[in-house]
């Protein structure tokens, strides 16, 4: 026995083997494995908050020195602007007041008046072409706690689909991108009575930053330029959120109709997000059936 | 009297000073590279691949520095890897989760492999951590493709689909050649600021019998 632990063989096969025994039970199901990263995360995420800050400053100063004659035509231009934003602003107020009693008397509801929206930044990146969870700043001491098949959708500044809360630790969390190819969402065109489409990662699709878009229907004419949304079935995103525009159509196959799309949400330039969490069930009962469920049919 | 592979080493004593500038090194680079990595991507990269530093760093410590570091190194690095940006997989149960070890495992492979590599009978030169770094790279892209190509069909039952174009130019191909530039300053950076002084690890210097026939193929 002496001699196997003696042998640099034997031992690089024994922690390749351990190795690969985390990896499988990393893959099952609500596995505890990850807490077991948990203090290394206490350790290294300060530290990386710190570099990315560092840098984010030393980017802002050398922006600030390169860009100082657009900074300033584009100050002006915002003085301008906020000016004549104010006037509108104010125009709005009373606008709001009637919007709120049209809204109490007619029961509208707000397009995601059922959802807890989460604000957070983006902590870290994709390390490689596989390594490419997102990681963001808000975590179960924020409130974001997965149950079972649960996830939440993610959005950006404006509202475009980024992709979906997988994993939340003490905090942060993890977020499948829109690009990846296990990432699946119910989409719609947005119109009335708009054609459901199914929109989905690609691994060959993602280096130029587009999503594969299938279960088109042969009696469908999808166009380049069309917008698509979350349909909200399957209730793991909520109706409405914009995904992107259709850039190409492919007919070759009648029977099995592909298309492109180029998604809104500009992931290499990410900086902040928001989670959108469903109110408890309780709450919602009485409301739309399709918003707050969890069958999580789109992986 | 000991076995052959027990056999005693005479090892270089390194001072006090020596090993903590050792570890404070191998510490602030480590965390260093890993968060300019997963924090500033799109600083790092072209045609949709990054400039893989933790990947690079570990080949050369590995090369340079031996199995016992390179290992260690490798370990942590890749631990880091899993925290900061680990891989989204088709868990069993069919659904997407973010996976423990494989960054781990990965980066302790590609350790095992540069250390292994270009190190017997072969003195550790510039040209030879180069072309050590590019099998690495090679290997570990054509096995990453395939091993998700294979994990992919089992587990979702639907392709994980790339032209050879795709594989071949946009993958592999570019991943080389960020690989590569990003090889010139981490090998500065250990050659001039490293762990041990000129790229040179006492024990192993001792280990290996450097300065005798053992090592005859330099460049």
């Amino acid at each position: 026995m002496r001699r196997f632990f003696a042998n640099k063989w034997f031992i690089i096969a024994l922690v390749a083997v351990f190795l690969v025994a985390i990896i499988i039970l990393g893959a099952i199901p609500n596995s505890p494995l990850d807490k077991v990263l948990t203090p290394i995360r206490a350790v290294s995420n300060p530290i990386q908050s710190g570099i990315k800050g560092f840098g984010g400053k030393v980017d802002d100063y050398w922006a600030a020195i390169t860009d100082g004659v657009a900074i300033r035509k584009e100050n002006v231009e915002l003085k301008e602007d906020i000016a004549r934003l104010e006037h509108e602003v104010q125009k709005n107020e009373e606008a709001i007041i009637r919007y709120e009693e049209l809204k109490d008397a007619f029961h509208i509801k707000d397009t995601f008046s059922q959802y807890d929206i989460f604000g957070a930044s983006v902590l870290s990146r994709e390390a490689d072409e596989w390594f490419s969870v997102i990681r963001i700043g808000a975590g179960k001491e924020d409130g974001l706690e997965l149950a079972g098949n649960n996830s939440y959708a993610v959005v950006d500044t404006k509202s475009n689909l980024i992709g979906r809360v997988i994993e939340t630790n003490n905090s942060d969390s993890k977020v499948l991108p829109i690009l990846h190819e296990g990432f699946t969402v119910n989409g719609k065109v947005n119109e009335v009575n708009g054609a459901v489409i199914i929109v989905s990662g690609d691994a060959s699709l993602k280096k130029k930053n587009l999503c594969l878009v299938t279960g088109i229907d042969e009696n469908v004419i999808l166009e380049p330029g069309d917008e698509i949304v979350t349909s909200g079935d399957g209730g793991l995103f909520p109706q409405g959120i914009p995904i992107g525009v259709i850039e190409s159509v492919d007919y070759s196959d009648p029977l099995n109709v592909k298309a492109t799309l180029r998604p809104y949400a500009e992931i290499d330039d990410l900086k902040d997000v928001f989670i959108m969490v469903p109110y408890e069930k309780e709450d919602v009962s009485d409301t739309s059936e399709t918003d707050t469920g969890t069958e999580d049919e789109q992986g | 009297m000991y076995p052959i592979h027990l056999k005693r080493i005479p090892v270089l004593k390194m001072s006090k000073v020596e090993i903590v500038r050792k570890y404070a090194l191998y510490s602030v680079y480590i965390l260093l590279l890993t968060c300019i990595q997963v924090s500033f991507p799109d600083k790092l990269s072209l045609n949709g691949q990054i400039a893989d530093l933790m990947f690079v760093f570990v080949v050369l410590v590995s090369y340079y520095y031996g199995l016992i570091d390179g290992i260690v190194i490798g370990l942590i690095v890749g631990i880091l890897r899993d925290c900061f940006a680990a891989p989204a997989i088709i868990g069993f149960n069919g659904n997407v989760v973010s996976s423990v070890g494989i960054g781990a495992f990965a980066l302790f492979g590609v350790s095992v492999f540069s250390a292994s590599v270009f190190t017997v009978r072969i003195k550790r030169k510039f040209a030879f951590a180069l072309l050590t770094l590019v099998c690495a790279t090679l290997l570990y892209k054509f096995f990453g493709h395939g091993i998700i190509f294979i994990w992919t069909k089992i587990f979702s039952g639907s392709l994980y689909r790339l032209s050879f174009k795709e594989l071949i130019i946009d993958s592999v191909l570019t991943q080389l050649l960020l690989n590569v530039i990003a090889f010139l300053p981490i090998y500065v950076l250990l050659r001039f600021a490293g762990p041990y002084k000129r790229l040179k690890n006492p024990k192993l210097q001792a280990q290996e019998g450097r300065g005798t026939d053992n090592s005859w193929l330099t460049i």
